[in-house]
């Protein structure tokens, strides 16, 4: 075109020494972090034995293993579901930053079986269904309604269908990775097309098995209670939070000096993104809320009833006003869509935020006890308060960022910061919103 | 096309004082109109409007437009919206006549959400609607105004202002065919 001034340059990202004393230095100071705050939780609750509150330390351990790996393995896996999706729908805009998703998607290779490794440790310890003897007639602490959900509810069926999920997802990001890299090498169409029949199945699958993959990993923590919205909410918590991931590293490489065909313009749709997509969360969140609160049915509103009134009543509010409140007002306005300072500063309650909605879907329910049903616990469940926010929720946090800072910045290494020979690169270069 | 400026011009009836005088270059490619808005923006001329079947990214830049109010009013119509909208639901379900659901309290501000959004979301919407009709002048009956009625096909048009900006029109014939013009007219617009 005449009135062009961009060139399509081909730009390889260097690992900095800053980079890796940050991803390194995040990890080693989160296990550190972790392994003091383990051997320094004691915990007295009045009428728990010895031995309970032993367990108690192992479980605290194991769900903010769970938050963490839950929360960076849907951030990776929504960032292929992003490609996916832009790439079906056509999209230009997006080509200029698609090697950022791209990076991110690279972590599911390590997440993935990290996830997996965690659940299956935790899967006894914080999985009220997985309890020996619960489904079996007869013994001590049977429960009738799980035993119910038993065709369902079984570890083998679990284990299944995670890791027949799992590998589906992490075999397309590999794919969706490997056909965008020989782009490069060779141009034309044949990566388009096969991205996009690719793009297509996953999209359709990923649907389906993302809703059963909330439910198995996060909803049976609380085995007696379900929610119809609860897959479309996560969604929501995982999409979010890799567009606030990919909007920072856009932010950071720009800085750099890199991606020189990234304007204001892409950062502008980024920003649009987010901000609707927090409202998206929010609505969610609140037709999930709404509802339970007003058909008051015991076994649905015993969910929101430790969150709302209980001990974890804190973070309840203040993840909505953090995930709501601050992109609304912050974002609303088209110049701060585009600044970096506000951009930053959203991102970062984001993060916050999201990662503080999962470990409030995880926290109340896992950290309950188990027991025999009896009349002072007719669930077989002893309630457990909030056990604070402490070290090892800080250093789990930082040392799952170290891993997946990483592993994106290493992914970036790997091709060029922008694909070069995409048939939209011209376009995506020229994206303009408008005035 | 709208017929008074038809007959006005077979009539040849004289301008009127406001009456604007335009300059049509006819082009067939975006990017000769986007050149030539460039060139005649720098050459001092008042260029009225560009014409064109699909949006020319960067074009609205180049011809210096202001950034829309809509957002602005957008935000304004928001805000009478989930204001009525409380202001309604308080008062009839508090203040007015209060009943019983299930036990649940009268003034509970969650259970408003759904509809304080949904009236947001209406007033802004048919507010936005209102406005952008208010501002471009449109309301039935009205003729569409178009400089060229291949504009609505595959062509693009220029239009300068000539008694606005610089008024040298021998040379601005020049520069409109030097760019690529297919096509140079004039016409009158009634204001």
């Amino acid at each position: 075109m005449e009135h062009v001034e961009v060139q399509i340059k081909e730009e390889k990202y260097q690992i900095t020494e800053g980079n890796k004393k940050w991803a390194f230095g995040l990890m080693i100071v989160g296990l550190i972090l972790a392994v003091i705050g383990y051997f320094t939780y004691h915990p007295h609750i009045e009428g728990l034995s010895e031995h309970d509150l032993h367990h108690l330390s192992m479980k605290r351990l194991l769900s903010n293993l769970l938050v963490n790996g839950y929360f960076f393995f849907i951030i990776s896996i929504c960032a292929v579901a992003f490609i996916a999706i832009s790439q079906l729908a056509n999209a230009g805009w997006y080509v200029a930053i698609r090697r950022i998703p791209e990076a991110m998607s690279e972590y599911t290779l390590i997440g993935g079986p990290i996830l997996l490794l965690i659940i299956i440790l935790g899967l006894p310890v914080l999985y009220h269904w997985a309890h020996d003897g619960i489904m079996t007639e007869g013994s001590s602490n049977f429960d009738e309604i799980l035993a119910s959900k038993s065709w369902y509810l079984n570890k083998s069926f679990f284990y299944v269908r995670l890791i027949l999920f799992m590998s589906f997802w992490i075999f397309s990001a590999f794919l969706i990775r490997k056909f965008s890299r020989n782009e490069d090498q060779i141009g034309g169409l044949t990566s388009f097309n096969k991205t996009y029949a690719l793009s297509a199945a996953f999209t359709v699958i990923f649907g389906f098995t993302f809703s059963m993959f909330s439910w198995d990993v996060m909803m049976s923590i609380d085995a007696h209670w379900y929610s119809t919205i609860f897959s479309v909410y996560n969604f929501a918590t995982g999409w979010v939070s890799a567009l606030t991931i990919m909007s920072l590293f856009t932010f950071y490489l720009r800085g750099k000096g890199y991606l020189n065909i990234v304007t204001d313009e892409h950062q502008h749709d980024l920003g649009k993104f987010m901000f609707a997509f927090s409202v998206f969360w929010t609505y969610m969140w609140v037709a999930q809320f709404l509802l339970i609160w007003y058909a008051n049915i015991p076994e649905e509103v015993a969910y929101y009833k430790e969150r709302l009134f209980g001990s974890y009543k804190f973070y309840f509010y203040f993840v909505v006003c953090i995930n709501f409140l601050i992109p609304f007002f912050f974002f609303m306005s088209r110049d701060n869509k585009r600044s970096r300072t506000v951009g930053v500063f959203v991102g970062a309650c984001l993060l916050i935020g999201h990662w503080m909605d999962v470990y409030l879907m995880v926290m109340p329910g896992a950290m309950n006890l188990a027991t025999d049903p009896s009349d002072a616990y007719p669930a077989g469940i002893i309630k457990v308060p909030a056990q604070g926010f402490g070290m090892m929720e800080i250093g789990f946090a930082c040392l799952f960022a170290g891993l997946f800072l990483w592993m994106t910045l290493k992914a970036l290494t790997k091709a060029n910061l922008y694909p070069t020979k995409h048939p939209y690169v011209m376009e995506s270069a020229l994206h303009d919103v408008g005035i | 096309m709208s017929t008074n400026i038809r007959t006005k011009l077979l009539r040849k009836e004289p301008f009127m004082e406001t009456d604007k005088l335009l300059i049509l270059g006819v082009y067939d490619n975006p990017d000769k109109t986007y050149a030539v808005t460039k060139k005649l923006i720098a050459g001092g001329y008042k260029v009225y409007d560009v014409y064109s079947p699909f949006a020319i990214h960067g074009i609205d830049r180049v011809m210096g437009i202001k950034r829309t109010r809509l957002s602005v009013a957008a935000f304004g119509f928001g805000l009478t919206g989930i204001a009525s909208a409380l202001t309604f639901m308080i008062y009839a379900s508090y203040f007015d006549w209060q009943v019983n659901v299930g036990g649940k309290p009268s003034l509970h501000i969650p259970t408003y959400i759904p509809i304080t959004f949904e009236l947001g979301i209406l007033f802004t919407a048919l507010g936005m609607v209102a406005c952008f009709f208010i501002v471009n002048r449109m309301f039935w009956g009205k003729n569409a105004d178009i400089m060229d009625l291949r504009v609505t096909d595959d062509l693009f048009v220029v239009a300068v202002d000539v008694k606005k900006g610089k008024g040298d029109q021998r040379a601005l014939n020049q520069l409109l065919i030097d760019n690529g013009a297919i096509e140079v007219r004039e016409r009158i617009k009634e204001v």
